[in-house]
């Protein structure tokens, strides 16, 4: 067990080192983007650009530049973004854990309990019309990409539908704190919410019924027929929990990546402060210092999400444990 | 400039005119302002952005500053923190200021001449983007440029605490020194302000507002700066709103529903294309549409073929359909064509058009027969040319129509979109060899020389920098010696010097270092309940003059 975890915690620095040298080669390789010509801005001239050069140590070597950067997020925790000057990185990327978390554990409470639903329901029906229709659906939710599903949710809460009975109690764009409002919080993220679970539930409904129709073929399952089990029993408790697997390690990998800054895009057109948003505008501005922040977070969260899905697997599927 | 001078002694004979009445009974309430994102540091000493300079009139006050009045008068230089225009010397190099006693900053201190000093030290101190492009006629800046740290300006900048008066000497004369005075990267803060970019930590300052929060991801607070008292009415006037929220954040589509709903009262950003009809219509009430000093224009690399030869570069100009993109842009209501540089209401500005099919003043249509026969002249015919654009949906619908003329009149030509945030930094650089591209430029103050001298200036290019502004790379020596004398002439007779500028202009359209594209306007969308909206040809709505209430 221990060395699970050490090689699980070796194998994530592993992975953040080769990923921030990866953007820190990348970001200097692209041309037009000199830090100390943007930073000086536009008609510096020679002298103040020089002056601009030597102050943020832009005259370095890039192994220097790149341990400085390292040593100011993970030593000393003072990295400054290049573009809101004097703005500390780290805090700020901080600060919009708890706006990310809102709004993907929201989303994901959702997609899981209606994906599995639907998932149950369309392999009990199994080439029915209800296993048909259920499935054209999940295959629109996954076809909508998901800025123009914000969009037009946007279009329909916040313009057309506005000062309707129905929609008129979606409030204005933004996130509010938990600790500030409860119930202003939830209704700020029900439409963000909906949003981002569309696809996730069309595409784990669809995964799900797959893997419960083909261990509805397994040995084990006639064994339980054999055995006089009912059949809303051996599907809901022994074609289900072993389906389970395929699910379990979609939803560790898609939850660790938007957590890990994935939901962007939800998080652009709703206008809420998350991770996700940070590395947009970061990326707008070629902000080197929260780009960087950014990826390691995210990679983080994804090597940590896959460390949690094997620790699952073990408690849902007997066959691993023994193994 | 003429226009200009009519326009304030005009104003100055009718007495003063109503906006100068303070209406008590708006006073109060909160101004919700939207924008996607910050603008960067709020250090008025080093931010050069328009986002936050039009906020900075109501937060900072200079020795002098732009008139806080509507239309072109807001090009008027007033009186701010110094009590009267300086006294400038015979030989134009020494400007003595004297000290307006007892106006105090937010922190309550109050303003004294070593915060005079200390300001002018700090733009050096702090490597200001304009330090070495505008503040460098200072006597002893030079110093301060190569060692920042120990910046005294020794011999340039000194003070009288007793009198309160300050001397500035400069080496040489120039007529736009006021200007640069005027601007926010002259702003007077504290003395004891940090010499390093404040970043986030807002500094005191004197007007009427002071930012009491910012954090870059979500917003702006500034409130009523409790040591203020009006001093003048044109520099530094009261503010309507108690509380102005600028909050950042939204999409541009996001900022539209916002303003339409009331949740917010102005919108930073230019609305997007697919809701002008809506907002043009159902709205109209509530938008504001004004030209700008500005202009798109296709800056020609003047050092590298095909456009190293000037008739290629005039067979483009002549080619361009300018009313083709005006309707990219969106329309006539939004952009006006032009083929010379200086933009429409600039000192300076004498219509002037070479490029169109039967030569006036302005222009009428493109004339494809004669950039033909000028690019087969030229021998430049059927070479490569890559057209540069911003990867954004105006850019880039400019791009693709600029190819279709270029191929038209006999080049081999492709576009390349690039992101926004590379593209102007891209096409400055000339190892990155880019023939044509499309970019904008915005006035910094009204003067000819911001355009031409800044954008066509051979001072302003630095082969192999990032940042060379002028992208073209254009450097003829008459036309600097022109320039130079006409910068000189200026010290003492604005409007001899704005009739040479005029030459210049023409001199420049010429030389056609770029294709001059069209001047653009400004789309200001608020909220029903916003009252009194005015707009500064310089520093763009004033925020602070209009009521909520």
């Amino acid at each position: 067990m221990v060395f699970a975890i050490l090689q699980r915690l070796a194998q994530m620095v592993f992975v953040m080192v080769g990923i921030s040298m990866l953007v820190f080669l990348i970001f200097f390789a692209t041309p037009g983007v000199d830090p100390a010509a943007r930073i000086a801005g536009r008609n510096a001239s020679p002298e103040v650009l020089e002056a601009v050069r030597i102050s943020f140590g832009f005259d370095q070597p890039f192994y220097i530049q790149y341990l400085t950067m390292m040593q100011k997020i993970f030593v000393t925790g003072d990295l400054t973004s290049f573009v809101n000057r004097g703005w500390k990185v780290v805090p700020a990327v901080l600060d919009t854990i708890p706006v990310t978390l809102s709004l993907v554990f929201g989303a994901a409470v959702l997609w899981v309990v209606f994906s599995v639903i639907i998932g149950v329901v369309a392999a009990a029906c199994r080439d029915r019309w209800p296993d048909k229709l259920l499935m054209i659906l999940g295959l629109i939710g996954i076809s909508m990409p998901v800025y123009w599903l914000g969009e037009v949710m946007n279009l329909l809460t916040q313009s057309r539908f506005k000062d309707t009975w129905f929609l008129g109690w979606v409030p204005p764009l933004g996130y509010v704190p938990f600790s500030e409002s409860p119930k202003g919080w939830f209704l700020a993220l029900v439409i963000p919410w909906i949003t981002l679970s569309i696809l996730y539930i069309g595409l784990y409904a669809r995964v799900l019924r797959a893997s419960i129709t083909e261990a509805l073929q397994e040995d084990y399952i006639r064994t339980a027929r054999a055995k006089g089990l009912s059949e809303t029993r051996i599907l809901l408790v022994h074609a289900l929990r072993t389906s389970l697997i395929a699910f379990v390690t979609l939803f560790g990998l898609d939850f660790g990546a938007l957590v890990g800054g994935s939901a962007l895009l939800t998080e652009v057109v709703f206008g809420l402060q998350g991770v996700g948003k940070l590395t947009y505008d970061a990326l707008q501005n070629l902000d080197l210092p929260v780009i960087m922040t950014t990826v390691l977070y995210a990679s983080f969260f994804v090597v940590m999400a896959n460390a949690v899905v094997d620790v699952v697997y073990i408690l849902l599927d007997p066959r691993v444990r023994s193994a | 400039m003429k226009k200009l001078l009519l326009a304030t002694s005009a104003a100055l004979v009718l007495a003063l005119p109503a906006w100068a009445e303070y209406k008590e009974e708006h006073r109060g309430g909160t101004m919700r302002l939207v924008a996607r994102s910050a603008a960067g540091t709020v250090d008025p000493h080093i931010n050069y952005t328009l986002q936050y300079w039009q906020i900075y009139q109501g937060l900072y006050d200079g020795l002098l500053a732009f008139k806080k009045a509507a239309g072109e008068d807001g090009f008027t230089k007033v009186p701010d923190l110094a009590e009267a225009m300086p006294e400038v010397s015979a030989d134009g190099k020494t400007y003595t200021f004297k000290l307006r006693p007892g106006i105090k900053f937010s922190n309550g201190q109050e303003v004294t001449t070593k915060d005079v000093v200390a300001s002018l030290q700090r733009i050096f101190k702090v490597s200001s983007p304009t330090a070495g492009g505008f503040y460098s006629v200072i006597v002893g800046a030079d110093a301060c440029l190569a060692e920042p740290a120990t910046c005294t300006l020794e011999g340039g900048v000194s003070a009288d605490e007793a009198t309160g008066v300050i001397t500035i000497t400069l080496t040489r004369p120039d007529a736009e020194f006021l200007d640069k005075l005027a601007l926010p990267h002259a702003v007077i803060l504290p003395a004891d302000t940090p010499a390093q970019d404040v970043g986030t930590a807002p500094v005191p300052g004197t007007g009427a507002y002071m930012i009491s929060a910012y954090d870059p991801n979500s917003g702006m607070t500034m409130t009523r700066n409790p040591h203020f008292k009006v001093w003048s009415e044109d520099a530094q006037p009261d503010g309507y709103p108690d509380v102005i929220q600028y909050d950042f954040g939204l999409t541009d589509e996001a900022e539209v529903n916002a303003v339409m709903n009331g949740e917010a009262d102005w919108m930073y950003d230019q609305p997007p294309a697919d809701r002008l009809a809506e907002i043009g219509s159902t709205y109209a009430d509530q938008v504001h549409i004004t030209p700008l000093t500005a202009w798109w224009y296709a800056p020609m690399n003047t050092n590298i073929p095909p456009f190293d030869n000037v008739k290629a570069r005039q067979a483009v100009n002549f080619a361009i359909d300018r009313n083709a993109l005006v309707n990219l842009f969106g329309g006539p209501v939004l952009a006006s064509p032009v083929c010379q540089v200086l933009p429409p209401g600039f000192p300076g500005h004498v219509p002037y058009c070479p490029y169109t099919k039967n030569p006036d003043q302005v222009w009428s249509a493109p004339d494809l027969e004669k950039a033909r026969a000028l690019v087969e002249e030229s021998g430049t015919k059927g070479q490569k040319v890559t057209v540069i654009a911003e990867d954004t949906a105006i850019s880039k619908a400019i791009g693709t129509y600029m190819q279709s003329v270029l191929t038209d009149i006999g080049y081999d030509a492709e576009v390349k979109p690039l992101s926004p945030n590379i593209q102007f930094t891209y096409i400055q650089n000339t190892s990155n060899n880019v023939q044509i591209s499309i970019t904008q430029w915005y006035q910094d103050y009204p003067a000819a020389s911001d355009f031409l001298n800044i954008l066509f200036g051979c001072a302003s290019f630095t082969p192999g920098s990032d940042s060379s502004i002028n992208i073209a790379g254009f450097c003829d020596k008459d036309i600097q010696a022109k320039m130079d004398e006409a910068m000189l002439l200026g010290v003492t007779d604005p409007e001899a010097a704005n009739k040479m500028w005029a030459d210049i202009d023409r001199a420049v359209t010429d030389a056609a270092p770029m294709a001059a594209l069209f001047t653009p306007k400004r789309i200001d969308f608020v909220s029903k309940r916003v009252g009194n909206f005015q707009f500064n040809n310089q520093f763009y709505w004033m925020v602070s003059q209009s009521w909520v209430q």
